[in-house]
């Protein structure tokens, strides 16, 4: 049963003299791959950096799972399910990639500075259980076996990754991903894409900024463009792909060679 | 406290206030024009004024003019306190050039972080005060009265004398100066582009280092300027000058906007005037207190100052 | 020198992991039990000329110890720089010297009550500043020490310039007695006290809280985005490193007897940042390192102590551009071995 995670309504924003996001509205739904394409600028990111409370809207509103997000900050709407990775890997580099992924899943528990220091139960018992999630979580992004290493050490590709699991152990309803693609190669992007496939199987549903067009046809299950703030069409990625508006903003002729 | 006195002097208050607010503005110039090319505090700025000061005596130890002889005729002193302001000018400005190599340049080419570049300044401005406390033995430093002091012209309860005129002009002329190569010299279209975004100036060409020299360099020479004006209306130094007037020169930078020069203007006349007004009212002791709960109040309430630009926000 | 620290660390590392519990147990024993020796060894080697040992290892180096590792929380976890942090110190100082001699409330409760004080000066200043990022969060922290320095001075009613005297010693405790010349007392009580303060931060820094403030260094937005209650968590360390400054300036009135305002400046708080930064930013071992080392030496090399302030600001411009790290950082060494079982 398909059910709107994501609501996104009437979104403007304005910096200055700029619309960065002219009334725009879109959805994510449960158990789907929604990718957000465009040219730079045309402000993908800036929705992203929005419904994670980074900035505040102009006009409009947000809601996940039918709680509206408008207003919180940002530590509480990833509390509440909408965790992201970034365009230039931000990982807390002189952390381990345990470390890293640890972080994130203390953010669901509840315990504080107080509990810790005293080491009540409670306290030991989220301590074990963020390490333990972790752990399950590195694995399954096939780095488990580099969980002591410094983020920074490590390698371009597990970097990306390392980000993915991250925004993971906060459990989100839907996982917000931005290029995530960005210096792969091709082998690397097919992981990437099986890799995304898995995630949304496992339950959590994913919107994700790509620039790499055979990735998005190939993975997602509906595709949504951005031109200039606005949105001008939202489909399937056939749909998409044979739109004219969208040709002429963006993709030009798409060489399908899957 | 003593609001009377507040009327009753107004007029010498604000005069005064505007001499002062002038001095500042040389030295907050120096703040302002670093921060708006590097986004860094340059916490060294304060001891780059304190050498000019010292500059400053030097020059009239070696002109052998003691702290105690008569006033110059006006054409000696002219070409006294020009061979002083010059000289303190090229030094500060040397000095500056060499802070920002030594201190900084690395940690700006090797990228680090924002902590590191202020730990790194903050150790450059107690090694030079400390320095300068052990070669001056602690001491206060007197300077000669080079310009008869008796007052030129007295509006109300104003006394005007030449040291406060001269700085008053002096600071003017340096204004325009500056106002003319920051808007229209190569150097001023560099030290803006930079100032707006780095990283497309040098797509653009600019030299960034050469341009945050020259920056430094000017900002040393403005600050070695009013160094000369400062000795000669204070008649006096001491290795932590650099400290209060840097403070209260920082504190005018914020209050009009860091990184602005025009708000650096508008802070400093605005700070010497709050400074000479609220001295009067609660007495002098006080007077630093004031200032860091001006800039207290600023960064907490309007942290953009009062023409600022907008805060930087890393853009994620 | 660098690839000597590093091996030392490294080596110790691989000791350290491979010994078992009770190997680990009679080296912290040792280790601790040598501390508490110090002020009983008469060796000319380690003697300081001027001041007598025993008065040096109570200040200023179990007290830079204990401010250190107080900043470190700060600046070298959470990456906040304060440059006020003196004001905690003298606000715990001024607490036993007001409550000490007006007062006949225990030393106990008094200690308490300056750590409460300090703690609340943070929540105070912490409230506004900390929405601040970097630089101007420093300003306003130099700004705050340097406040409550002038305040000091000016206000007759807590001694003004010429400050207080007659601070009553803590009670004597069993056998040990608190006197002037019997500066080893007030060692032992700040080293037992020390040792807790130094249990208590290492479980904070190896859960949760510790995480979180790392985090908050490394990346705050990113932090938040991921979870942290990031302002919550940066007035935590802003407190407990205010009150770790109010319980050493407590006990340092009490040892002194009596303060003047004169002695809590910018310098100290800058020699307080200079340990941490030496020493190893966020790494408590390597910050109680450089507080070892940055006390002792000047005192040591007597020469060494007039220029003393002129060393440490040299220090740091060259710890910046050379080991930003300081020089034990806190670059955890990676355990390849941490798997899932």
């Amino acid at each position: 049963m398909s059910q709107v995670l994501l609501d996104i309504e009437n979104i403007t924003v304005k910096f200055g003299g700029v619309t960065a996001l002219n009334n725009v509205m879109m959805q994510v739904k449960n158990n789907e791959i929604a990718a957000l394409i465009g040219p730079n600028g045309a402000g993908k990111t800036t929705v992203f950096n929005i419904i994670t409370g980074y900035y505040q809207p102009n006009e409009g509103n947000f809601k996940l799972d039918g709680q509206t997000l408008l207003g919180k900050k940002p530590h509480q709407i990833a509390r509440s399910g909408l965790a992201r990775t970034f365009q230039n890997i931000r990982l807390f580099g002189d952390m381990t990639a345990l470390e890293n992924v640890q972080t994130a899943a203390d953010g669901l528990n509840k315990s504080g500075l107080v509990g810790s220091l005293f080491g009540v139960t409670r306290s030991r018992k989220d301590e074990k259980q963020s390490k333990e999630t972790a752990h399950e979580l590195l694995d399954f992004i096939g780095l488990d076996h580099r969980a002591g290493q410094l983020a920074r050490n490590l390698p371009y590709g597990d970097q990306r990754r390392l980000e993915i699991a991250r925004a993971l152990a906060l459990k989100p309803k839907v996982l917000l991903l931005d290029e995530p693609a960005a210096g792969f190669n091709p082998q690397e992007k097919n992981d990437l894409g099986a890799l995304i496939r898995k995630i949304r199987d496992k339950g959590n549903s994913v919107l994700l900024i790509e620039h790499d067009m055979s990735l998005v046809m190939d993975v997602s299950d509906r595709v949504m463009v951005l031109d200039f703030g606005n949105k001008i069409a939202d489909g399937t990625p056939k749909e998409v792909q044979n739109d004219q508006r969208v040709i002429d903003a963006y993709l030009g002729v798409v060489e399908n060679d899957s | 406290m003593d609001f009377s006195v507040l009327t009753s002097e107004f007029v010498s208050l604000t005069f005064d206030g505007i001499v002062v607010g002038a001095i500042y503005a040389l030295v907050a110039l120096g703040y302002t024009l670093v921060y708006g090319v590097l986004r860094l505090i340059n916490f060294a700025h304060s001891e780059i004024f304190m050498i000019g000061t010292m500059t400053c005596y030097g020059v009239t130890l070696l002109l052998n003019i003691a702290a105690d002889t008569d006033p110059l005729s006006p054409q000696v002193f002219i070409i006294v306190f020009t061979l002083i302001i010059v000289t303190a000018a090229v030094a500060s400005g040397l000095a500056a050039v060499t802070l920002e190599f030594v201190a900084y340049r690395r940690l700006r080419v090797m990228r680090a972080s924002r902590l590191s570049s202020l730990i790194s300044a903050i150790g450059a401005s107690f090694f030079l005060t400390e320095l300068f406390r052990l070669l001056t033995d602690s001491k206060n430093i007197a300077f000669p009265r080079l310009i008869d002091k008796e007052p030129v012209l007295v509006i109300s309860s104003a006394y005007i004398t030449l040291d406060k005129i001269l700085v008053l002009l002096g600071a003017s002329v340096l204004f325009i100066v500056l106002n003319r190569l920051i808007n229209h010299t190569k150097l001023g279209l560099g030290i803006r582009a930079v100032s707006q975004d780095e990283n497309t100036a040098v797509l653009m060409g600019v030299n960034v280092n050469r341009v945050v020299s020259m920056t430094f360099l000017v900002g040393g020479v403005l600050a070695g300027a009013g160094s000369a004006f400062y000795m000669a209306f204070y008649e006096t130094t001491k290795a932590n000058v650099g400290f209060l007037v840097g403070v209260s020169a920082f504190t005018a930078a914020v209050l009009g906007g860091i990184g602005n020069v025009k708000g650096a203007l508008v802070g400093s006349f605005a700070l010497g005037l709050i400074q000479q007004y609220s001295s009067a009212v609660l007495g002098y002791n006080w007077r630093d207190v004031v200032t860091f709960i001006i800039l207290v109040l600023v960064l907490l309430v309007k942290p953009t100052g009062l023409l600022g630009e907008a805060l930087q926000r890393a853009r994620v | 020198m660098k690839l000597l620290s590093f091996n030392l660390r490294d080596k110790f590392g691989d000791w350290w992991d491979s010994s078992s519990l009770l190997q680990r147990t009679i080296f912290r024993v040792v280790l601790i039990g040598i501390f508490f020796a110090l002020p009983l060894i008469n060796n000319p080697i380690i003697d300081t000329p001027e001041t007598s040992f025993e008065s040096v290892l109570f200040y200023p180096l179990i007290m830079f110890a204990i401010m250190a590792v107080g900043l470190n929380v700060v600046v070298g976890k959470s990456g906040i720089l304060d440059l006020g942090y003196v004001a905690f110190f003298a606000i715990g100082a001024y607490t036993q010297a007001m409550f000490g001699i007006y007062t006949d409330l225990s030393f106990w409760i008094v200690l308490l009550l300056g750590m409460g004080f300090a703690m609340i000066a943070g929540v105070i200043l912490g409230i506004p500043a900390l929405r601040l990022r970097g630089d101007y969060l420093a300003i306003i922290t130099l700004g705050f020490g340097e406040i409550v320095r002038i305040v000091a001075v000016n206000t007759e009613a807590i001694g003004g310039a010429s400050g207080l005297s007659d601070i009553p010693p803590p009670p004597n405790i069993n056998f040990l007695e608190f006197s002037v010349q019997e500066t080893r007392s007030y060692y032992w009580l700040s080293l037992v006290l020390f040792l807790v303060l130094i249990l208590g931060i290492v479980r904070l820094g190896n859960r949760k809280p510790g995480r979180a403030w790392e985090a908050i260094r490394e990346d705050e937005d990113v932090a938040s985005f991921m979870g942290v209650a990031t302002f919550k968590y940066k007035l935590w360390a802003f407190v407990i490193g205010g009150a770790i400054g109010g319980m050493a300036g407590v006990i340092y009135a009490s040892q002194v007897l009596s303060i003047q305002p004169e002695l809590f400046t910018l310098n100290l708080s800058i020699m307080i940042l200079a340990c941490v930064v030496f020493g190893g930013m966020g790494n408590i071992w390597g910050v109680i390192f450089g507080a070892v080392l940055l006390g002792y030496l000047p005192e040591k090399l007597r020469f060494l102590s007039d220029i003393r302030i002129l060393i440490f600001g040299l220090l740091m411009v060259v710890m910046m551009n050379i080991r930003p790290n300081g020089l034990i950082p806190r670059k955890k060494r990676e355990k390849i071995s941490e798997k899932l079982k």
